[in-house]
């Protein structure tokens, strides 16, 4: 895996900018727009200021987060009863007895989401840019952008990946998501615990000599009495491995629903 | 070729623990991890998808009726990883399925299994 600088720009970025700037040129015209242009491309990028770059761990390649990673992930795992399984609320004790599991949205093909997506046994890639952190998921075609540039966190942009902002410290990367939406089963689809607009998902990532490990943490006062985390890892993943397209086939999703027992009549 | 409904032979697997079933949902809420069936019959179809890929069969029943089997796997972008293509079961092959049987009544859905050629040879990618 190489180490890719902070400061250095990657080509991919540094020709996705000219050809933007292009349109721009060939419509106003002009020495303003020159000077224009050359303001922009003499902009720095808005990475994140003050870090030593001893600060940054390596994070880019591909990542297997499969079975030789790890257990898979069950109603058991990755929250295990009696060690860092959630203490429900009133409300969300409620919602978890009325929940239906025909009705869980992943049945319908909408993608998993935090903290359930970083546990599905499947391989990841993490690109490292000065600006922001990209983890694309083979599972359910996923993207999540890290943003190291200190931008306020949007009021009202729910989404179903959140809005993440990181930081690099003491060799990890540290990243705090909010804004989901709400979801029935946003916490954990195994167990029926809901996920609300207060959701709140803490990751840390480091290196441990070839591993990429993390340790995750959840708030969400709507339906948890206290924050829960779980720690887990990530191998390299086959050497040249391309990622490739889930294309979440929607009937094949929700095929196996009918051989439920109906919970509601 | 028979299917041997092992109704009346309820296999008790121990501890039950609910599975899951290629890491997309858990198989206890759809399959029963206490009951275990046996089908050997024909393919029909083999559909290597995201997030399941299932494999049908239908087999010859001993009163002579057929039952359309509907057997769950992984998905394919994991069985990818291991080798399997759309290719690797074909329509017409002969196969031999034991696992967990579906709960509801009237389907005929089987997960966790494992696949072999009728003469119990392990079908591999």
């Amino acid at each position: 895996m190489s180490t890719m600088g902070i400061r250095n720009r990657p080509r991919s970025e540094r020709r996705r900018q000219s050809t933007v700037c292009q349109p721009l040129l060939t419509f106003v015209g002009g020495t303003l727009a020159v000077m224009a242009v050359m303001a922009t491309m003499a902009t720095p990028a808005f990475a994140q200021t003050g870090v030593d770059p001893a600060d940054v761990p390596d994070l880019t390649g591909v990542w297997d987060g499969g079975f030789r990673a790890r257990p898979v992930n069950g109603p058991n795992m990755p929250w295990v009863p009696g060690e860092n399984f959630p203490v429900l609320n009133e409300r969300g004790l409620a919602h978890q007895s009325v929940f239906d599991e025909a009705v869980a949205p992943k049945y319908d093909c909408v993608p998993s989401a935090s903290p359930a997506l970083q546990y599905d046994p499947y391989m990841m890639e993490v690109t490292q840019w000065p600006d922001r952190v990209l983890v694309r998921y083979e599972k359910d075609d996923q993207v999540r952008t890290f943003w190291l540039d200190g931008r306020e966190t949007p009021s009202n942009d729910f989404t179903v990946q959140g809005f993440s902002s990181g930081r690099y410290e003491e060799g990890a990367l540290l990243v705090e998501t909010t804004k989901f939406t709400f979801d029935v089963a946003g916490f954990d689809d195994y167990n029926g615990i809901p996920s609300s607009q207060q959701k709140k998902v803490t990751e840390r990532y480091w290196r441990e000599g070839e591993e990429l490990r993390m340790t995750l943490t959840v708030e969400d006062p709507m339906f948890l009495r206290e924050p829960v985390s779980y720690t887990t890892r990530w191998l390299p993943g086959p050497e040249g491995y391309k990622l490739q397209a889930y294309n979440c086939d929607p009937f094949e999703a929700g095929h196996p629903r009918k051989f439920l027992v109906p919970k509601y009549r | 070729m028979k299917t041997l409904l092992s109704i009346s032979g309820l296999v008790l697997v121990g501890a039950v623990l609910a599975t899951s079933v290629g890491a997309h949902h858990a198989s206890g809420p759809f399959y029963d991890p206490e009951k275990s069936v046996e089908a050997v019959g024909t393919v029909t179809k083999f559909v290597f998808r995201n997030p399941h890929s299932f494999v049908y069969v239908d087999a010859v029943n001993a009163d002579g009726s057929t039952t359309a089997w509907e057997v769950e796997m992984g998905a394919s972008v994991s069985m990818s990883r291991r080798g399997w293509t759309p290719e690797t079961i074909k329509a017409g092959d002969q196969i031999k399925v034991v696992g967990q049987p579906s709960r509801a009544p009237g389907t005929f859905g089987i997960c966790c299994a494992e696949l072999t050629k009728p003469d119990g040879s392990p079908l591999r990618p």
